[in-house]
């Protein structure tokens, strides 16, 4: 059969414009509505599709821009399960920046955070940021709950969450407070939270600007961090903080040996949702 | 509130209907008056999945909640599914992850040291570390892969131990870890009627010797259907060899259950009735049948194999195994009846990519008999969707095309075996020793990831009741050759296979189509 054919059957196959026959059931969505979590960005073919255009276009691009000079990347390969990664945030040119300094097995699986008020206004934008960047929409005003779900089931799914807890790119490039939504998806997750501090985005692409400039970059990656046990997220998340403050004036841990149960707890991916909801 | 399953005839306004083929996808026009089954539209699933499970975890049927049941110093085996169910794989996070992560922590807490994690494979295929990751999660896997997690090996036999012998005289073999632990925790996910309850423990964690005793043609020609438990001889023989188990080792049983959501967003229109397709899953429809005829094999099948279900979780039941299976049944047989008037004289039905044994591999011709005459057949509840002497009619394009690392001793099968005779009986009496008993498929079995040698033969046995059943069986599109080396006929186009057909059951024959996946299940009345 032609495409031809095939295109023909269909057209002629369902009755547009007719009154439905009586024997035609009521219509209805087969499947329950979800939100749209564009899962599709996250799936085949656009995962290859993805990698192509990383590695064809965005990375050898960010290599000419900004030869960045990266430090600490082993932290991202001892990882053996999802983390969120937190980082400061300036400019637009920081994710690529990130992108570059993670290892090629990390960005695979990092899905990022991008503020569902500004890169998802426009369908055609959020699909085209979703397609190459690996992004979802991620709530800066809505209530949390929705977002620590939806952050936590990527989590669980077995993909890294890039966010920047700053919220917004600073207007001058210093490091402005880290909002506790990092602190409340790590104790809801138990997910470790690696620290990275970007340098040099804010010349390459500063607020306001459209198209970037070549400037030197710097990335670095920190140790990552755990929350203890009766941390607040609050405090937490301050906690990561300091560490990007320490990252940024230029510092970084031990493997876990013992008994299965010292393991567990180590890699303790859900021990937040686990304990309130024994309690 | 979801749509419950529906039997729509076939008149002059009727869209086309879908057919699976293979990696691939048809539509064709089924005769004006011919009966379409559709299963019920998913189900609701479960708001809160962790929330469920830790209920279930609390107050289990009829037994104490496992958080007592826990105790330092204590012998702890979790043993789950492998993976052939569900199918299509389920998209992260898999149901058993959930409710081992649970169980996990509950024995953390309970400062249980000795705790193993067991893939119950039975005879099928060792799991490959990414598979298994897949299904337990990344923390499980990081904990205690690979010493304390890893398969079951149904041909070690310093690690399976001979429990006794049921009623019926049938041997019953166990892991020698499950029988030597002073709790076992069964996680299980039912996906049809026919999974779960006794037969979790009965063939997951058993040996050859063990299963023998239900994978056999006798057995299989008894069980009518042995997707309804009841009926089942199958299922009655499981049932005497799991509580000779019970006996001999504690079992905490948790069963799961999902809906049919089997398919992702990219393929949902595989999902959906014919009647409810938007011109967005008519032009999927298209690319995906361009890309099925156009694209090579190894492409498509990289494609299809790739998508994964996003099931919801729709039950959860943990304590004794017969409660709680009683009630995971419900569970499944709410998302999966039609309610279907009377036999008809022609039954079609699309052969997808996919059964229980070729994940991640291919469908080679006997697993299509298996997957058709095996299990869409036995889809049912009461008496067959086609009557006694009827046609059975199946699309697939039905290659001599084998995985040799996953199945072996398919090959041999077919090209020894089916050669000689397909009528099960003979078979079994015949060769099922020798290809059981081989070194090399033992070997393959064991460190490779080869099914066992004796798989082929319990696929083919398990089409024993259709073959016996169906005047003729007919298959649309495939190879010659092969369908004559299967016994069947082969036609070109669904047009002659009807055409076909009426030789055995006469002019103007009634017709059904069974529209699945996603699954069904006939109560036919």
């Amino acid at each position: 059969m032609s495409l031809l054919d095939d295109v023909r059957q269909v057209r002629r196959g369902w009755h547009w414009g007719e009154v439905k026959p009586r024997s035609w059931p009521e219509r209805a969505p087969a499947v329950p509505d979800r939100s749209s979590n564009l899962g599709w960005a996250r799936s085949e073919p656009v995962r290859s599709a993805r990698w192509l255009l990383q590695k064809g276009v965005s990375l050898p691009f960010t290599r000419v821009m900004a030869n960045p000079d990266v430090r600490g990347a082993e932290w991202m390969e001892s990882l053996e399960r999802p983390a969120i990664i937190a980082a400061n945030h300036s400019s637009h040119a920081d994710l690529q920046l990130l992108l570059y300094a993670l290892p090629d097995r990390a960005r695979e699986r990092t899905v990022v955070a991008a503020a569902a008020d500004y890169w998802y206004q426009r369908p055609w934008l959020g699909r085209l940021v979703s397609l190459w960047l690996n992004t979802f929409p991620f709530s800066r005003t809505g209530g949390p709950q929705a977002v620590l779900h939806h952050s936590s089931q990527l989590l669980k799914s077995g993909w890294h969450l890039l966010i920047f807890p700053e919220g917004s790119r600073s207007p001058d490039g210093r490091l402005q407070e880290f909002k506790p939504g990092v602190g409340f998806l790590a104790r809801e997750t138990g997910a470790p939270v690696v620290p990275i501090h970007v340098r040099g985005g804010q010349r390459i692409m500063p607020k306001g600007r459209a198209y970037p400039l070549p400037a030197p970059a710097q990335v670095r990656i920190g140790r990552p961090l755990q929350a203890k046990e009766k941390e607040s997220a609050r405090a937490f998340a301050g906690r990561v903080e300091s560490s990007v403050r320490e990252l940024a004036a230029g510092s970084s841990g031990p493997e876990v040996v013992g008994s299965w149960i010292e393991r567990w707890r180590a890699a303790e991916l859900r021990s937040g949702a686990t304990a309130r909801g024994r309690s | 509130m979801s749509r419950p399953g529906a039997v729509l005839e076939v008149d002059r306004n009727s869209p086309p209907t879908l057919f699976h083929f293979g990696e691939g996808v048809r539509l064709e026009r089924l005769p004006l008056g011919s009966r379409i089954l559709y299963p019920p539209d998913p189900l609701e699933p479960i708001a809160h999945p962790e929330r469920a499970i830790r209920r279930a975890l609390a107050h289990p049927l009829d037994d104490d909640p496992l958080k007592e049941l826990l105790r330092p110093g204590m012998k702890l085996t979790i043993a789950f599914d492998d993976l052939s169910l569900p199918l299509p794989p389920m998209a992260q996070p898999d149901v058993r992850q959930l409710v081992m992560e649970e169980v996990v922590e509950l024995a953390a807490e309970a400062g249980v040291e000795d705790i193993h994690l067991i893939v119950a494979t039975g005879l099928h295929r060792r799991m490959t570390e990414d598979e298994i990751r897949h299904i337990v999660g990344d923390r499980i896997f990081t904990t205690f892969w690979p010493d304390c997690l890893y398969n079951h090996d149904a041909e070690d036999d310093d690690e399976n131990v001979r429990i006794g012998t049921t009623p019926d005289g049938h041997e019953v073999t166990l892991n020698r870890r499950a029988a030597e632990s002073d709790l076992v925790v069964y996680v299980n996910l039912t996906l049809v009627p026919m999974d779960g309850g006794h037969k979790s423990m009965a063939t997951g964690l058993a040996t050859y010797r063990g299963i023998r005793a239900h994978h056999n043609v006798d057995t299989l020609l008894g069980s009518r259907s042995y997707m309804h438990p009841p009926d089942s001889q199958l299922h009655h023989s499981c049932i005497q060899q799991g509580r000779l188990i019970e006996d001999h080792v504690r079992v905490f049983h948790i069963e799961t259950s999902v809906n049919n959501h089997a398919f992702p967003t990219v393929a949902n229109f595989m999902q959906k009735r014919e009647t409810d397709w938007t011109p967005a899953d008519q032009a999927t429809y298209l690319a995906l049948k361009r890309l099925s005829d156009l694209a090579p094999r190894d492409l498509k099948r990289t494609v299809f194999h790739s998508m994964k279900a996003p099931y919801g979780l729709t039950g959860v039941n943990a304590g004794q195994v017969d409660q709680v299976h009683d009630r995971t049944l419900e569970a499944v047989r709410k998302q999966m009846t039609v309610e279907v008037d009377g036999q008809t004289d022609i039954v079609t039905m699309g052969l997808p990519y996919l059964g229980p044994y070729n994940v991640n591999s291919i469908l080679n011709p006997v697993l299509v008999v298996c997957l058709g005459l095996g299990y869409l057949f036995n889809l049912y509840r009461g008496t067959p969707v086609v009557r006694e002497g009827g046609v059975v009619i199946m699309t697939h394009p039905c290659r001599y095309e084998f995985d040799s690392v996953h199945h072996p001793s398919y090959i041999d099968f077919y090209d020894e075996v089916l050669a000689d005779t397909t009528d099960p009986a003979q078979i079994e009496r015949k060769y099922e020793r020798r290809f059981a008993e081989d070194d090399w498929y033992r070997q393959l079995f064991r460190k490779s990831h080869a099914y066992h040698g004796v798989h082929p033969f319990y696929a083919w046995y398990w089409a024993a009741h259709a073959l016996a059943h169906a005047g003729d069986v007919i298959v649309v599109g495939g190879e010659r050759e092969v369908v004559h080396r299967l016994g069947f006929k082969a036609a070109t186009t669904l047009a002659d296979a009807f055409e076909m057909a009426e030789q055995t059951v006469g002019r103007y024959p009634s017709v059904s189509h069974l529209r699945t996946p996603p699954l069904l299940l006939a109560d036919v009345r």
